[in-house]
């Protein structure tokens, strides 16, 4: 059935998958499981096998074990179906197929299994299809069918699957080790608008991040902060080179923060992320926080007797962080021009001392003249005669055109919100009111969407 | 005067934003008297160009920019025919040798081809700007001496382009300067690459997708600003005032261009006479000859209107065209490949007896004007119809070999930017996410028939859209702009174009797709617009049908049938027809049809051609169809909309069902003139534009009213013309299309097992799926067989059975199973029959596992041992059994054994696996299950056979019996749904065909309770129908009150869906 189709049923409602919380869930049994025995098998994301051998001197019978399993089960939140049998198979797809707690008697499997549809075998596609093409429905079918003939028509795969429906199936568990992630996931109820809940929450989650990585004796290096936003449809555009590039989720945000040095101190960390997120604030509320830490090794270095005194990597990053917050993100590190025809146009990038020294370049001979650019760039009247420009007047300066070049027509950004249109002009002035005389080049511009004349720098 | 020599278009894919209209229309709006066109690589746009400058009167220069291996475009104007013929020759040898869109051409072969020809030296692409890039002032000097040599100093000129750019304007300078030094002239040109400044922004959509790119992050690629639109002559020469000279060339060079399409210098063919005759006479022999077979001796007015055609005929020169259409009409006579001409050629006496046509025009009363008119100086149309498939291209392969790879090509086929798949392009440059893509896409059709602005900003809304937000707004407007618009060329279906001599020095020619075959730059109409003749070589599904039928009644019945001999006014086809049991007949089988015969009870063959003609969204949209059925049985009088039409309509009892009468309604009543009729068809076409519709409309009722036709009366003719001009059908199209129809009910109703054969080899086709078909037949009484590897062939066969013929299927029907496997299967079995699986599989080592299995789950292995009792089930275990690898040491010494038998030239060995299995034999269900899984079809008992009984009991009557109720009785049926169909024109009524193993009961759904019972009526595939019976006339419905999933039969049977 399609999407489309479910919901003409009144009353359906349909949800996405929700990985994350399965993930939870199933971490959740695998420390149900690891309560009871260190004999765990990760067998499957719903399902965990479990040795109980030596069990029941400790906690009863293996009825009392079962039901004791269930009801812990049942303290996280999680309904499950248990089986306990001698047989490592037997206990696996009747656990899948029954409800409640199955205990099977020894010898007694084949029993419990002879109903059960052959899917619950956990079947590859092509011997499932193999099976339904023959009629083999049920357990009980596929033990009756002899097994050498079986063998030659499906191969080992049908013997073994032949002996699990016969409930003869042998195999030992094979013990799951605990996987080390390094990452925090929080859902919130209610989305989080302002900074200070928002803080605390993630205080918190830095702190169990920090101890999780002060037992492995491990510090962060970088951390990945995601964050699920409500959705806005009006915010789910951003045109950026680097969003188009980057661009994951609609209705998310996404930053990281790298630090020079590795560091555990989940304070300065949360100052850092504070930092951060003062300076650009989602601009929806926040639904769902991920933190994944980047784990390094601690730093472990000798001052040099003669090397010159330098900051505090962990200071020097908390301060141009500050810095950012007080200027705004994107005008602090090194300008790096941008792909466009939009004049003067450039971004500003996280500095970093570059790898390998970069090329010197070499420069033209024909090229006489630098240009100053004037930041932002100076208001200034302009007279006209026709459309060429005769005279002009900024920074308290008054100069004749003596030569004009241009105009230089440039547009474009036509589907932004701010597209630009502007005609440049070379000028040549002359300062005849000062004293001596001056004369200067100078590239002026009028802007036809602000109706205003721009003096964007001078030629030196 | 300046006059803008370098613009290009839309047709150079992706890199021109406007229409060749849209440019024209601006050079009008300046006041410019002539334009030229220069579109990269290709003429694809010039014969439209040409055309909409000769409306506004202005002069359209023909060029084009083409590509140079050493870097840069050349910009070439054709100055005279041999100009001309140089450009097409040149890109047709460019393309014939590159990829789809590339190729370029070397300087050499432009300097062998350089006559008539006028080289600008180009803007940004063109070769001075690219050897000033390369290699500064010494390589430009170094570009325009080349040029000079090549082209001729008087023919190159320096072209100089102002878009307020410093770097082009520091080129400017030196080009300046360099054509000071040589002496050569200056040229003004602006580059044009769209009509209106606004169009920069198509520009810039295409800049990215083209280069793959969204408008965030292409960067420098798009324009820099807005000004390469057509300016006007101030403008330009403002721009220009500083070198007034490069702005006078631009006159001088446009009277040097003598060139325009009316000059194209095309012939059509001629054809080789035998002793040096000439062609009317050979003409005028070959149809007397024909003409003594289709008519006989002494039919006068056959001669009469024989002999006004062939004078018609000479008048026009046409006598070669005739001549070559009847050639290859022989040609596929003698390989045995039936043809039939249809469209307008059907009312040629002529065509008749020259067996192009197979409608006897004289009999069937036709308009000869309709195909042939002097006044029209149109050439005619004549389409022929092949069997589709193989048979269509040996035809079309003939066509080249007889005028040769560059004489003749298949017409183009012009893409265009349209809908939903428009909108995704646009959107993804605009960077929108998927999701909302999806959204704005849902909402292409929404505003495709909106007028209103109000409801589309509503209907934006309704997707969580708001059409004020800028890019959103941006993303519509661009979706508005960008329609219409080509975006790439394809291959026309069957037009074909031939030429006296080369047609490479007429129209550009370019390898297509499909290996060996060449097309032109030109559509289907545009070819037609300038004159050049195109024959259409359609593939009909049914042609191949009645062409396999007349095989197998030649192999196995031991008949010969010549369809232009079938006998006429046959008792058990019209009863048949009134009958409307007429599954797999062409053109009278889908339920509308069907639901009409009842009605019209045909009773001779021109009712066959009215019913083919009524059942079309034109008479339905124009509410004919009552009217007409109403007057035939005799309930209102048969009255026209006006006296004066009378003569036109009487045929059709008063009511309007063809294009052709609809034509002369124009022509009497608002006293349009032949032409301005074949205007009004035009613009009510398929290219149909709003403007135009209302200006002939306006036109129309003018006429009428100085006719004294006013009222309700014009509003009524109004309204029937503009509903049929569209869809309408010409009645000798019907009339051709009604002799197929004929043919196929003939062959139905006489040849049952024949016609059933070949009509199972030739699917996909119709209306109805195999398994329907099947069904169908086997209650005519036809027996099957199975699909069985021992027997069955590729195709379906005839075998002789107890009574008459039975149907063996063919292994074609075997889901998944390769033809090349079953055809190796076939040649292996000739020669030595298989005596297990494994023997088969042995002989046929490329066969795969899941072609074996597919074959053993339908039961065509069953018969491999010679055993009975050997079942599916068997089948399947062996099959298993038998595809595993039995381990190296064995295989090597089978490898050994084989090597050896085969050069003692003993029998091959054949290993052997018992036969028997440990499965239980499949039930019926299972079986029914597996054949429609494996096959698609059943052999055996109906599904609904089987709960007869329980379906009498609770009182769900069979199909057959419905016939029998009276009017209004409460019924309740059940059974298979084979078609589902939401026509637009039903004003969203739902029709559904429910088969049972008695027949089809025909279901008819309102749009209440099909929104109510959606998922029901469009997921199950076997449905409980209760509701009223509809008796009207024989034609019998059931109007459902509620319907349910009927459960009990589940096997996944397939149905025509919403077609």
């Amino acid at each position: 059935m399609t999407k489309a189709a479910a919901t003409q049923f009144p009353g359906v409602e349909i949800r996405p998958i929700a990985k994350v919380q399965e993930a939870a869930a199933h971490s959740a049994l695998l420390d149900v499981a690891w309560s009871f025995s260190p004999r765990v098998e990760n067998t499957a994301a719903d399902t965990v096998l479990v040795d109980l051998s030596g069990l029941t001197t400790l906690l009863g019978s293996y009825d009392n074990i079962a039901t004791t399993i269930v009801s812990k089960c049942s303290e996280v939140g999680l309904t499950v179906q248990v089986a306990v049998s001698a047989n490592v198979e037997t206990a696996r797809v009747v656990a899948r197929a029954l409800p409640g707690a199955t205990v099977i008697p020894q010898g007694h499997e084949a029993q419990y299994l002879e109903t059960l549809p052959v899917t619950m075998l956990s079947l590859s596609q092509e011997l499932f299809e193999v099976f339904e093409r023959w009629g083999v429905k049920t357990c009980k079918a596929l033990a009756s069918l002899p097994v050498i003939s079986l063998s030659e028509c499906v191969g080992q795969e049908g013997v073994r699957l032949h002996a699990i429906a016969s409930g003869k199936g042998i195999r030992s568990l094979v013990v799951a080790e605990l996987a080390h992630s390094f990452e925090e996931s929080l859902e919130l109820d209610d989305a989080v608008e302002e900074l200070e809940p928002l803080s605390f929450l993630l205080g918190r989650l830095l702190d169990q991040l920090c101890v999780r990585l002060v037992a492995r004796s491990l510090a962060i290096r970088a951390i990945h902060l995601q964050f699920e936003l409500e959705p806005a449809f009006e915010d789910a555009f951003d045109s950026t080179i680097e969003f188009v590039r980057t661009r994951q989720l609609s209705g998310a945000y996404a930053c990281t923060l790298e630090l020079p040095v590795p560091s555990r101190d989940s304070k300065l960390l949360l100052k850092l992320v504070r930092l951060r997120l003062q300076s650009t604030l989602p601009k929806a509320p926040i639904q769902k926080i991920h933190l994944t830490a980047e784990p390094a090794h601690t730093r472990v270095t000798q001052g040099g007797l003669f090397v010159p005194e330098v900051p505090d990597p962990e200071k020097l990053e908390l301060t141009i962080a500050r810095i950012a917050n007080v200027v705004g993100e994107n005008n602090v590190g090194s300008p790096q021009l941008v792909d466009s025809h939009r004049p003067d146009s450039f971004r500003m990038q996280r500095f970093s001392v570059p790898s390998t020294p970069s090329p010197i370049l070499e420069t033209k001979s024909e090229t006489k003249i630098a240009f100053r650019a004037y930041r932002p760039p100076v208001l200034a009247k302009i007279k006209l005669r026709g459309a060429r420009p005769i005279h002009a007047d900024f920074l308290g300066r008054s100069g004749d055109v003596i030569h004009a070049s241009g105009p230089w027509r440039t547009s474009g950004d036509w589907w932004e919100d701010d597209p630009w249109q502007q005609d440049a002009w070379d000028l040549e002035l002359a300062f005849l009111h000062e004293t001596p005389p001056a004369q200067g080049l100078y590239r002026i511009c009028f802007d036809s969407r602000q109706k205003k004349w721009f003096v964007q720098g001078a030629y030196d | 005067m300046y006059i803008e020599l370098h613009a290009r278009s839309a047709f150079s894919f992706l890199e021109g934003a406007s229409t060749p209209e849209d440019l024209t229309r601006a050079a009008a709006i300046h006041d410019m008297p002539s334009i030229a066109l220069l579109d990269r690589d290709g003429l694809y746009g010039s014969p439209r160009f040409y055309l909409a400058a000769q409306k506004l009167k202005l002069t359209a220069h023909i060029g084009v920019e083409i590509t140079s291996t050493t870097g840069g475009r050349y910009p070439l104007l054709a100055a005279s025919r041999q100009g001309y013929q140089n450009l097409c020759r040149l890109i047709t040898c460019m393309k014939m040798r590159a990829k789809k869109g590339e190729g370029a051409v070397a300087a050499d072969e432009l300097r062998d081809a350089n006559q008539g020809l006028i080289c600008l030296t180009g803007g940004d692409e063109g070769p001075l700007a690219y050897a000033l890039k390369t290699g500064g002032v010494k390589n430009g000097e170094k570009c325009l001496r080349e040029l000079s040599s090549i082209f001729g100093k008087e023919n190159v000129y320096v072209e100089l382009q102002r878009h307020f750019s410093l770097q082009e304007e520091r080129r400017n300078q030196a080009a300046i300067e360099l054509a000071r030094r040589l002496h050569l002239p200056l040229l003004a040109t602006n580059g044009v690459c769209h009509a209106f400044p606004d169009d920069r922004e198509i520009l810039d959509v295409f800049c990215c997708i083209r280069h793959h790119r969204v408008l965030a992050n292409a960067g420098r690629l798009l324009s820099y600003n807005s000004e390469r639109y057509l300016k006007s002559s101030t403008q330009m020469c403002a721009l220009f005032a500083d070198l007034p000279e490069a702005i006078a060339n631009t006159e001088e060079l446009a009277s040097r261009l003598k060139f325009t399409l009316s000059d194209l210098g095309y012939q059509f063919p001629v054809y080789p006479t035998p002793n040096k005759e000439s062609q009317i006479s050979f003409l005028r022999a070959r149809t007397l000859e024909g003409m003594l077979h289709r008519y006989g001796t002494g039919n006068e007015k056959a001669e009469q209107q024989i002999l006004h055609e062939l004078s018609v005929v000479e008048k026009l020169d046409l006598a070669g065209y005739f001549l070559i259409v009847w050639d290859m009409v022989r040609f596929c006579r003698e390989k045995n490949i039936l043809v039939q001409g249809r469209g307008s050629a059907a009312n040629s006496a002529v065509c008749y007896a020259l067996g192009i046509t197979a409608v006897d025009p004289v009999g069937m009363n036709l308009l000869f004007e309709r195909f042939l008119s002097d006044q029209r100086g149109e050439w005619p149309d004549i389409d022929l119809d092949l069997p589709s498939g193989d048979q269509r291209e040996r035809a079309i392969q003939y066509v080249y070999e007889r005028y040769g790879k560059l004489g003749a090509a298949m017409t183009a086929n012009v893409i265009t930017y349209r809908g939903r798949s428009a909108a995704r392009e646009i959107g993804k440059v605009l960077s929108f996410d998927p999701e909302t893509l999806n959204r704005l896409a849902s909402l292409v059709s929404a505003w495709e028939y909106t007028d209103s602005k109000d409801t589309l900003t509503r209907q934006f809304r309704d997707a969580g859209l708001d059409l004020q937000q800028h890019r959103i707004r941006k993303f519509f407007e661009l979706c508005q702009k960008v329609q219409d618009l080509p975006r790439h060329l394809g291959q026309h279906s069957g037009g074909m174009v031939v030429c006296q001599g080369q047609l490479d020095s007429v129209v550009p020619l370019e390898p297509a797709s499909m290996p060996g075959r060449v097309v032109v730059q030109w559509d289907k109409e545009d070819c037609a617009d300038m004159g050049i003749v195109k024959i259409d070589l359609l593939g009909l599904g049914m042609m191949a049908v009645l062409e396999d039928t007349i095989r197998l009644i030649r192999d196995h019945n031991r008949e010969e049938i010549d369809l232009g001999h079938l006998p006429a006014n046959d008792e058990k086809v019209y009863s048949t027809l009134q009958r409307a049991d007429t599954i797999g007949m062409f053109q009278v089988e889908s339920r509308a049809q069907m639901s009409c015969l009842p009605r019209l009870k045909p009773k001779c063959f021109y009712d066959i051609v009215v019913q083919v003609a009524i059942i079309r969204p034109g008479p339905i949209v124009g509410k004919m169809v009552h009217p007409y059925l109403a007057r035939r049985q005799g309930r209102e009088p048969a009255e026209s909309l006006h006296p004066s039409l009378e003569s036109t309509l009487s045929r059709t009892l008063g009511v309007p069902l063809f294009q052709e009468q609809l034509l002369r309604i124009a022509m009497i009543a608002a006293g349009f003139s032949g032409g301005e009729a074949e205007e009004l068809r035009r613009a009510f076409g398929f290219k149909r534009s709003e403007a135009r519709m209302k200006e002939v409309e306006i036109k129309l009722r003018r006429g009428m009213e100085a006719n004294g036709i006013t009222g309700e009366t014009q509003d009524k003719i109004v309204h029937s013309i503009t509903a049929f001009a569209l869809y309408g059908f010409p009645e000798s199209h019907a009339a051709s299309f009604a002799l197929i129809a004929y043919a196929s009910a003939f062959m139905k109703c006489h040849y049952l097992p024949a016609f059933t054969t070949a009509i199972l080899n030739n699917q996909p086709m119709g209306f109805y799926q195999p398994a329907t078909l099947i069904k169908d037949a086997q209650r005519h009484g036809l027996r099957f067989k199975p699909i069985d590897v021992t027997t069955s062939g590729w195709d379906c066969t005839m075998e002789p059975g107890t009574q008459d013929f039975c149907v063996r299927i063919g292994l074609r029907y075997v889901k998944g199973l390769r033809k090349e496997i079953a055809l190796q299967l076939i040649e292996q079995r000739s020669a030595r029959a298989f005596n297990s699986i494994d023997d088969l599989k042995y002989a046929v080592p490329q066969i795969r596992k899941d072609e074996l299995r597919v074959l053993a789950a339908v039961g065509a292995l069953n018969f491999i041992s010679g055993k009975k009792g050997f079942n599916r089930r068997d089948a399947l275990w062996q099959v298993e059994r038998s595809s595993r690898p039995s381990g190296p040491l064995l295989e090597g010494d089978v490898s050994v054994e084989i090597e050896t038998e085969i050069d003692s030239n003993l029998e091959l060995p054949v290993p052997s696996t018992p036969m028997s299995s440990p499965l239980t034999p499949m039930n019926h269900h299972e079986r029914l299950n597996a054949d429609f899984r494996g096959t698609g079809l059943s052999l055996g008992l109906h599904p609904m056979a089987r709960h007869r009984r329980e379906l009498n009991q609770q009182g769900i009557s069979p199909a057959s019996h419905l016939a029998a109720f009276p009017d209004g009785k409460f019924v309740k049926v059940a059974g298979s749904v084979i078609v589902r169909q939401r026509p637009g024109t039903a004003k969203g009524f739902v029709f559904l065909s429910l088969e049972d193993e008695t027949g089809i009961a025909n279901i008819i759904i309102t749009p209440h309770l099909f929104e109510k019972k959606h998922t029901t009526i469009v997921h199950h595939s076997f449905l409980l129908i209760t509701g009223t019976l509809q008796n009207q006339d024989g034609v019998i419905s059931v109007k459902a009150g509620n319907v349910e999933p009927f459960l009990a039969a589940i096997a996944d049977l397939k149905s025509h869906d919403f077609h």
